[in-house]
């Protein structure tokens, strides 16, 4: 989605268009100064972390199954092609169909017509992030289909209009109340205590009655094995399994990254999943489909379709630093464990995949209108320390933003700047100087009660917090006085 | 019949000419011992993980006492119907509970909208996880998962380890040959999506019994 500030935005919401990235600052200062979103992820935010650490607290070696499904990962990656291929043979053999769609469009367009031809007019989804990326819903739904999304918290942000807010739980900025109130406006029902069993209930029945009605089942995949060609689908709540169950036609939408070699591969995959989604030993409900409805079998959808999509992933393969990006099993730790996420949301990143991993992949989908995202980290590595494959994310985010300057060769504002600070580090006294020049001026400043003014030098950190108490003397001061000090006490420091 | 695929050659092209970018391969490391904690005791570990997966676990000595605790399982469900995988296992021991409800078995289709609970065998038990492998084969793919009850029968020699043995047993018996479906089944159906607080009974069974036959 690109902007274009020639075009005034038609709603007027927008003074004038933003860039991507103006609209991120912008929403990011927003979200991080909304304190009652702060309160709903941080509660959210802990019960999965005592969750996640219980989980992993079941390993007896927790390093040793990450390596383990990194290995996995890796080795399907390396050999990506033959998997793929081994994976369409088995499913063509039972019966099944593999499309192979370079692009969003080819994918949508495919399911539109599928679901077209065969006069589909209602569709249950369970969760997916691959049909978010290529903004299926509403191509179905410009053909006059009905599409329900299944999974609780997907229905909660559909209904609502929004996109999901988490890979993982889609409706997690969200409390009890306004679901209520979600639920009041557009189910026509009252769930006078906001009681969440209630809630879910109601949901139970408003979808039971889709399940059972719908032509077509779109599903997403976790996994794609190989040896025995079947999709593999992890849910709790039954939807997953509901929506590849009841319907006459199957369709599983994955991205091709997503195929592992072996089926025993799960054995290891499967918990580890589980622990760094939610904390769980595995998922309720791990999913195996391998086809359609066979002869003999009493019930199964007449047609199976898997859609493979590309969508920039192939590009990846050919970057050696990056390609391991490819591996990952979109299990969402990275993001509760990044502060970045935590405090400005999962929407303000405005991307399909939100949080560390989708500002390492966004970029590379969508374009170089996402390289703020590589900006969107403190570098902490905390999303690196986390991920059950290993991959490298914070490194990756410091690979995109050398690549992006290298191949804008900088901006120029950022190159005079670089230039002056080079001057500026070379030479000890004129850095003395500056640093006198700036706390000298910067107490005038504070001293006429301008701080957070746009003539500020600190406004960034000043406009919406205390500014930081200017020191006394500089830390070269310091040094000088303090270790003056401890040569007349004959410390440690030694003769030099 | 064949689909029209046009850009599967492409992105195979691309992907094949995307790895011969060589890489860094991910340094050889070895680990001290097994990922998971070996289990000692199978069934003991089973029956702690099934009840931590909020699952009804019953242990029963022989097939009377099986079929007793389906009995009493039926006189728990509310009017209606019950979908039953056609099996001689289990035409026998629905025959010893002596109900009087309406039963469907699986040779006549698949489980109406309504049906109040299915009763269906499986594949395999796993100790590690308390999980309860399925295929198509055990009464279809609805039967395990579209009523609010689902009550599976069972038996110890089902019983393995750990998952990694029961995929791959899996993969040997080819159940994903013979089955075009398989599900791990590891508890009733559940959702945290509303504020983590955890729910039961999201869209899948809200109940799942477990009767488990020693016969080992």
């Amino acid at each position: 989605m690109s902007t274009s500030t020639a075009n005034p935005t038609p709603a007027g919401d927008q003074p004038q268009a933003l860039t991507a990235a103006q609209k991120f600052l912008r929403d990011a200062a927003t979200k991080s100064a909304d304190l009652g979103h702060r309160e709903i992820i941080r509660k959210n935010m802990e019960s999965y972390e005592a969750g996640h650490q219980r989980g992993r607290s079941r390993f007896k070696d927790w390093e040793a199954a990450r390596y383990k499904c990194q290995a996995i990962k890796r080795e399907a990656v390396e050999h990506l092609d033959k998997y793929l291929l081994q994976f369409e043979e088995k499913v063509i053999a039972r019966g099944g169909h593999v499309f192979w769609a370079a692009n969003n469009e080819e994918a949508c367009n495919y399911i539109k017509d599928l679901a077209v031809s065969r006069g589909v007019k209602t569709i249950v989804k369970s969760k997916s992030m691959v049909t978010e990326e290529m903004h299926l819903a509403p191509v179905l739904e410009a053909v006059g289909i009905k599409v329900w999304e299944t999974d609780l918290g997907e229905y909660i942000v559909q209904l609502r209009n929004e996109a999901p807010y988490h890979i993982v739980t889609p409706a997690m900025h969200l409390d009890r109340h306004q679901i209520r109130e979600l639920f009041r406006e557009k189910l026509g029902e009252d769930i006078a205590d906001a009681d969440p069993q209630k809630m879910v209930a109601l949901a139970r029945r408003k979808l039971r009655e889709a399940f059972f009605a719908a032509e077509m089942g779109i599903s997403g995949a976790n996994f794609l094995v190989a040896d025995v060609g079947a999709v593999a689908l992890t849910t709790n709540e039954g939807n997953g399994r509901l929506s590849t169950s009841l319907p006459r036609i199957h369709v599983a939408v994955t991205g091709i990254e997503k195929v592992i070699p072996r089926l025993e591969d799960l054995g290891t995959l499967w918990p580890v999943l589980a622990t760094s989604g939610t904390g769980q030993p595995i998922t309720t409900y791990s999913t195996l489909i391998a086809g359609p409805k066979q002869a003999g079998e009493v019930d199964g959808p007449e047609e199976f379709h898997v859609v493979l999509l590309d969508n920039g992933r192939s590009g990846l393969l050919a970057n050696a630093e990056e390609r391991e990006v490819l591996t990952c099993i979109r299990c969402g730790a990275c993001l509760n464990i990044c502060p970045v996420y935590k405090n400005i949301g999962g929407h303000t990143y405005n991307t399909t995949y939100p949080g560390p991993i989708g500002s390492v992949l966004t970029p590379h989908l969508r374009g170089s209108e996402f390289e703020h995202l590589s900006y969107a980290s403190s570098l902490c590595g905390a999303c690196t320390s986390v991920c059950p494959v290993n991959i490298n994310l914070h490194h990756h985010l410091l690979h995109n933003r050398r690549d992006f300057t290298i191949a804008a060769k900088g901006h120029s504002a950022e190159r005079t700047q670089f230039k002056l600070f080079r001057t500026v580090m070379q030479h000890p006294r004129l850095y003395a100087f500056g640093g006198w020049m700036m706390r000298r001026s910067l107490r005038l400043l504070y001293g006429m009660g301008l701080a957070g003014t746009i003539l500020d030098p600190m406004r960034a950190w000043s406009r919406k917090r205390t500014p930081v108490p200017l020191p006394e003397m500089s830390f070269r001061g310091l040094w000088k006085k303090e270790l003056g000090k401890k040569e007349l006490g004959g410390n440690s420091v030694g003769n030099k | 019949m064949a689909i029209n695929n046009p850009s599967r050659e492409a992105i195979l092209a691309r992907i094949r000419e995307g790895l011969r970018t060589p890489i860094v391969p991910i340094e050889a490391k070895t680990f001290d011992g097994p990922i998971f904690e070996p289990i000692a005791n199978p069934l003991e570990r089973f029956e702690q993980e099934c009840k931590a997966n909020l699952m009804e676990f019953h242990l029963t000595a022989d097939a009377s006492a099986s079929a007793q605790i389906l009995r009493q399982a039926f006189d728990s469900l509310p009017q209606g119907e019950v979908f039953v995988q056609d099996d001689p296992a289990l035409r026998k021991m629905v025959g010893a509970a002596g109900t009087s409800r309406q039963l469907r078995w699986s040779s006549e289709g698949r489980p109406a909208e309504s049906a109040q609970a299915t009763v269906t065998l499986a594949e395999a038990l796993v100790a590690q996880t308390g999980s309860i492998f399925v295929t198509s084969g055990c009464g279809g793919r609805a039967a395990t998962v579209a009523a609010p009850v689902h009550i599976v029968y069972a038996t110890t020699s089902q019983l393995v380890p750990d998952l990694v043995t029961a995929l791959r047993n899996a993969t040997v018996e080819g159940k994903l040959e013979k089955n075009s479906y398989g599900c791990m089944i590891s508890g009733s159906s559940r959702t945290a999506d509303i504020e983590k607080i955890l729910v039961q009974g999201a869209h899948g069974p809200m109940r799942l019994v477990m009767i488990l036959e020693k016969n080992t």
